[in-house]
């Protein structure tokens, strides 16, 4: 529960209604050049694609590389994408894994292995899967509503406690408790669609 | 388990470990004594551990990135796949697939393939004398989709991008941005909020430099029309 992401609920896509939307309404208008749509998505996405390059290209610099060439790739190719074949989040953590293999490829980078694992060296599938499915839970996040997503922000990525979270938005401990447990109900929920309609 | 409210509501707490010493005791006796609890705990203490993957995984990108991840995109619209030139003997079987395909949907009494509900002119202002388009609107079940069509734009300079806007009496409503490409022109779908098929009677669109925020001004329009219903 470390705090390590500062963005709560992005104040730019909240402002034009893009927060609640889908990731593939967001693709398609990424598709017909909306930059703000973008922008949407690099708030959902950014945090864990510079974490994953921190952690498996062990450089801040590429990590920063690896977010500018994977959102360069989602601009150019958005209008390719099809949400039949997978979802959004699938197709993100390709374009990572894809693009972390090219950077590794093209600058020779000397990564530093995690378990053993060089998963972006060899370009191969994410061995324990973890990476993946972190895409699919930060999708899935983003579907939360409002207060559910802002009581899991707070605990996971802001470090907070159940009274610290009261503290800070004014609501009643007693509600606090039965939302986070509502939120982790609802992502249980969503996910397992989710993967239900992947594995189709 | 619908009998056992206070302490179901406990369990997300209690899966992360953030309850008190007390609460943390009163839970785990309930769970002791009830399956269904228990399997809703372990459920979400799946939900807990990628959750906290996620944590670990994430990392808060340095300040200044997303602007120059966002505004460094190639200008212009996404790169589309360039249409194919048709030669010309599938030109004429294609203009006849689709004669015999109206023939089919003429006789069959159905009103059209594409048939869009709300449709609009757009005549240029001052700021953009000579240009033009048209807007469709259509629904499905799924999602109201608007197709943009415009041409002659004045080109888009650095941080520069047009805006799409629905109006009313008493309100505007931003359907989203585009780019043009060096001659002026935009081909583009858009999903818009259902409303704008009845509710909203006036399209407008403006240009917009970033970061100022963007308005439906009179001083930016470039493009106008009314909505009609069709």
């Amino acid at each position: 529960m470390a705090g390590r992401r500062e963005t709560v609920l992005p104040a730019g896509s909240e402002r034009l209604g893009m927060d609640g939307m889908e990731d593939q309404v967001l693709v398609r208008r990424v598709a017909s050049g909306d930059e703000r749509a973008l922008s949407a998505l690099y708030d959902r996405y950014a945090g864990l694609i510079f974490g994953s390059g921190v952690r498996y290209l062990g450089d801040r610099g590429l990590a920063e590389d690896l977010v500018q060439d994977v959102f360069t790739s989602v601009w150019r190719n958005a209008a390719g994408f099809d949400p039949a074949r997978a979802s959004f989040s699938t197709w993100v953590y390709r374009i990572t894994r894809n693009q972390a293999t090219d950077l590794i490829r093209r600058r020779k980078a000397r990564i530093r292995t995690v378990g053993g694992d060089l998963l972006f060296e060899t370009g191969g599938d994410d061995p324990s899967g973890e990476l993946s499915r972190s895409f699919d839970v930060a999708s899935a996040l983003s579907r939360l509503s409002l207060v559910h997503r802002e009581v899991i922000i707070l605990a996971y990525f802001e470090g907070l406690s159940q009274s610290e979270i009261s503290r800070r938005t004014g609501t009643p401990l007693g509600t606090v408790k039965s939302r986070t447990t509502a939120a982790l109900r609802a992502l249980r929920e969503d996910l397992d669609e989710d993967r239900g309609s992947d594995d189709e | 388990m619908s009998e056992h409210p206070g302490t179901r509501n406990l369990l997300g707490p209690y899966v992360m470990g953030a309850l008190g010493a007390q609460e943390e005791r009163i839970v785990e006796e309930h769970l002791d004594g009830c399956a269904g609890c228990r399997e809703e705990a372990q459920d979400l203490r799946l939900v807990h551990e990628r959750l906290t993957d996620l944590a670990y995984a994430t990392e808060t990108p340095p300040p200044g990135l997303k602007d120059r991840v966002v505004a460094g995109m190639p200008h212009g619209m996404p790169y589309r796949e360039p249409r194919r030139r048709v030669p010309p003997w599938a030109a004429v079987a294609a203009a006849l697939c689709v004669l015999a395909l109206l023939g089919v949907v003429f006789a069959s009494g159905v009103s059209g393939l594409f048939a869009p509900e709300t449709a609009t002119t757009l005549r240029p202002t001052e700021l953009a004398p000579g240009a033009g388009g048209e807007l469709r609107i259509e629904s499905s079940s799924a999602n109201t989709q608007a197709e943009l069509e415009a041409w002659d734009l004045p080109p888009l300079g650095e941080g520069e991008y047009y805006e799409l806007w629905f109006g009313k009496d008493n309100g505007r409503v931003s359907a989203g941005t585009f780019t043009v490409n060096d001659e002026g022109r935009v081909t583009c779908y858009m999903t818009v909020p259902a409303e704008t098929i009845g509710d909203y009677q006036r399209v407008g669109i403006t240009r917009e430099r970033f970061p100022a925020e963007p308005r439906m001004d009179d001083a930016r329009v470039v493009l106008s029309g009314e909505l009609r219903r069709l």
